[in-house]
């Protein structure tokens, strides 16, 4: 079925990505697996390419359209190629930027936004921690006025480009004993004294991607840098979370598509007992099967990328695409690996990365009980 | 069997889990002697070629106690050495064969594996195109074969070889005995998704073995491929629900102590796993019946087979759930593959890296020995008499 989701512009634009893609990541993406993390050659190289800064209005250097289309677009070619780069080019160019963009002090967005879209600057987004993960009401690390500064202690967990991140937005607890309610987000500069990283985590996928433990002991952040207003920190990130979340639907969908096409490939070429895999008529079925869920998901996908693009998408529409499609994510991809027989074990095969990267997205960005929960809250239950 | 393992284990045995994995395989090296030594190393074989003459019944009991205190039955290789290959030359080798081999391969100097895939002949074995030719008094090996398991630890490999290229399929294959230290043979590990290196390719390039290391007849390697295959199976029908209720133990205790057993959800899902296992002992009690009754392993191997590795899977991934977070980072003791291969070893504490480990190899239990698709097709054709 053709989308209509996207005109000539986002095409075009669309070109322009795939281009970037081949000329500056496919010649070097398994070498960051290996390095375990992203270059800054390749976020500067994104950032000539006006990449970064989609969210990012002209006069700091970005290129915001106000079109969500543009990100999406984006997110579908980077996860094309594997889900670290989505993931780290979406943390940093579509998720902190908005925070910085609508609720940051005039300092910070003139010192920061110009360099984060140039990729001279690496953002991360700190929520997680050892003891705060779906349940953001139990973040510990605190953040107490000092002076014209606030002085934050505590530590934080899972944190993308956390290891190469030069400004990290972090949610800090200002009231005691307040839940959700008592939590505040600040911008804090990587070169701030008192604050440190802890190893790259090995993970089960995305090893292109430096996820690390952040440390924060009596690090100073000027007032100024308080993003948004005072023990407001989770209602401002409900706010964002929406677009977070349509973003990985998004991406879980592009990546999955990606390799059904590729496992279509190998089972084309690929024969056993006189005929290819795929003619067999269960492995025939199968495809069927997969390529009409990748069909329908798509169709609800496309009109929350439109509904956000117009500005009503729901925070219940995103919970469900979010979840919705990690699911199918996950379980095309199982299949893509069991149509590659012993081959899809071997890391050599793109098949057995793809399923190795996915298994998080049921987890991240709220996961998929949470998304449950969002929904039945929703339904009155 | 108690007996033994009292007298030989220490008193503060927890098995090889409780071991860091240098540990474990240093462990598994000296028990292989100790094995030896006692005679349990190839408890089938019969004692004038150095085994312990077990009957079937008490080749299981021995399994269940190896299984129960968690120790090896011997080292890696040796499902390839004495389970497959030296049951089978029992079987079919010449008496001169079983002289020279069965006694190298107890005293640890051959160790074997198992040349049986290739690039393009996985499920459709019988579709494998290395070539064997006669020259003089030695076979010429040509072809490449790949997942082979333990290939990097073993230094003679039984080789599936076309000896008949215009034969049908099946009927032009010879089982070769081919020593692996020779510059026609190059082994090449890959890289798994579990990040382990256990399986290997192996290329043959003009290597040799002798005319006389010819398994059964010469063009009739398949009816040898085939016995040698089902001997796998007896002893697995009675261990495997063993191991995997000793696994789904460990994954209750780490649910009581994290919280997850509050949540309804993952409650009935342990309960589910529960149900899952017990299903699987009661199917390998009714194998082992038939195969204590003398009936060879049949076409119900296969139900077996599709079980185990549907239901691994499934408990697998609710270990993930029921780790949360952590199931998202690789931390701690990494399972060694020192006493099975499918499941982490008894005594291994309940780190996020075991898990995760043993979920990843569990993805590749529907793939191999046969994938799901073709225990299905086999339970289709040889159990409902569907046609082909």
């Amino acid at each position: 079925m053709r989308r209509n989701v996207y005109d000539d512009d986002h095409e075009v634009f669309r070109q322009a990505v795939r281009e970037f893609v081949r000329r500056e990541v496919l010649p070097h993406v398994d070498d960051w697996a290996v390095d375990k993390g992203l270059p800054r050659s390749f976020w500067l190289a994104a950032g000539r390419q006006g990449l970064l800064g989609l969210e990012i209005p002209a006069g700091y250097g970005g290129s915001e359209a106000g079109d969500f289309r543009f990100n999406a677009v984006l997110m579908e070619e980077l996860a094309a190629v594997n889900m670290a780069l989505p993931s780290c080019v979406g943390i940093h160019a579509d998720i902190v930027p908005p925070y910085l963009v609508h609720l940051a002090s005039p300092e910070v967005r003139s010192e920061w936004l110009p360099r984060l879209s140039t990729g001279e600057a690496v953002a991360a987004m700190a929520m997680t921690e050892p003891g705060a993960g779906s349940d953001l009401g139990a973040v510990a690390t605190s953040a107490v006025p000092d002076g014209d500064h606030y002085r934050i202690n505590g530590s934080k967990t899972f944190i993308t480009n956390g290891h190469t991140a030069d400004l990290i937005v972090v949610a800090a607890r200002t009231t005691p004993d307040a839940g959700p309610k008592g939590l505040t987000l600040f911008a804090v500069p990587a070169d701030t004294p008192g604050f440190g990283r802890g190893r790259k985590l090995d993970k089960v996928g995305q090893p292109e991607s430096d996820t690390a433990e952040l440390f924060f002991e009596d690090v100073r952040v000027p007032k100024s840098y308080m993003i948004g207003e005072l023990d407001r920190g989770f209602m401002h990130m409900m706010t964002w979370l929406p677009q977070e979340r349509l973003s990985a639907a998004v991406t879980n969908l592009a990546h999955a598509r990606q390799m059904v096409d590729e496992t279509l490939r190998y089972a084309t070429e690929r024969t056993a007992f006189g005929r290819p895999v795929g003619a067999f008529q269960a492995n025939k079925f199968l495809f069927a099967d997969i390529v009409t869920r990748l069909d329908v998901t798509q169709a609800y996908v496309d009109q929350c990328v439109l509904a956000h693009t117009r500005g009503e998408l729901t925070p219940v529409d995103a919970a469900k695409a979010k979840w919705w499609t990690a699911q199918v994510q996950n379980e095309v991809l199982d299949h893509c690996l069991q149509l590659h027989g012993g081959a899809g074990y071997m890391n050599e095969y793109r098949i057995a990365r793809a399923w190795r990267d996915a298994r998080v997205t049921r987890i991240w960005a709220g996961s998929n009980e949470i998304m449950k929960e969002i929904i039945g809250r929703d339904l009155g239950l | 069997m108690r007996e033994f393992l009292a007298a030989e284990l220490p008193a503060d045995w927890r098995g090889v889990g409780a071991l860091d994995a240098e540990a474990a395989d240093a462990f598994a090296e000296r028990w292989r002697v100790t094995l030896f030594e006692h005679g349990f190393l190839a408890p089938s074989w019969p004692s004038e070629y150095g085994g312990a003459g077990l009957t079937p019944l008490e080749q299981v009991v021995l399994a269940e106690e190896f299984a129960r205190v968690g120790v090896p039955t011997g080292i890696q290789n040796d499902v390839f050495s004495i389970v497959m290959i030296g049951n089978t030359l029992l079987h079919w080798g010449t008496e001169e064969q079983k002289q020279h081999f069965l006694p190298r391969i107890l005293s640890g100097e051959d160790r074997w594996c198992q040349g049986y895939s290739e690039p393009g002949a996985g499920s459709d074995l019988a579709g494998l195109s290395t070539r064997a030719e006669l020259d003089g008094d030695e076979w010429i090996i040509n072809g490449q074969k790949i997942w082979t398991s333990s290939g990097h630890l073993a230094n003679w490999i039984f080789v599936l070889a076309r000896t008949d290229p215009d034969a049908p399929a099946h009927s032009g294959i010879s089982l070769l005995l081919v020593p692996m230290d020779q510059p026609g043979v190059e082994v090449r590990p890959i890289r798994n998704m579990s990040g382990d290196s256990d399986f290997n390719e192996v290329f043959f390039t003009d290597a040799r073995c002798p005319r006389e290391n010819v398994v059964g007849e010469v063009n009739g390697g398949w009816k040898v491929a085939m016995t040698l295959l089902g001997y796998e199976r007896g002893e697995a029908a009675a261990t495997l629900p063993i191991m995997f209720r000793t696994e789904l133990d460990r994954l209750f205790a780490l649910a009581r102590e994290n919280g997850a057993a509050e949540d309804p959800v993952l409650r009935d899902r342990l309960a589910d796993a529960y149900v899952g296992v017990e299903v699987m002992r009661f199917l390998g009690m009714s194998s082992l019946a038939r195969f204590l009754e003398g009936h060879p392993p049949g076409p119900d191997a296969a139900v077996s087979k599709l079980y185990w590795s549907e239901y691994h899977q499934k408990v697998t991934e609710l270990a993930l759930d029921v780790l949360d977070v952590e199931s998202l980072v690789v931390q701690g003791r990494r399972p060694t593959n020192v006493t099975m291969f499918q499941t982490d070893d008894v005594g291994a504490p309940n780190d996020s890296a075991s898990w995760i480990t043993t979920a990843m190899i569990s993805r590749s239990g529907t793939i191999y020995a046969g994938t799901s698709e073709i225990q299905k097709t086999i339970i289709g054709e040889k159990l409902l008499g569907l046609p082909k």
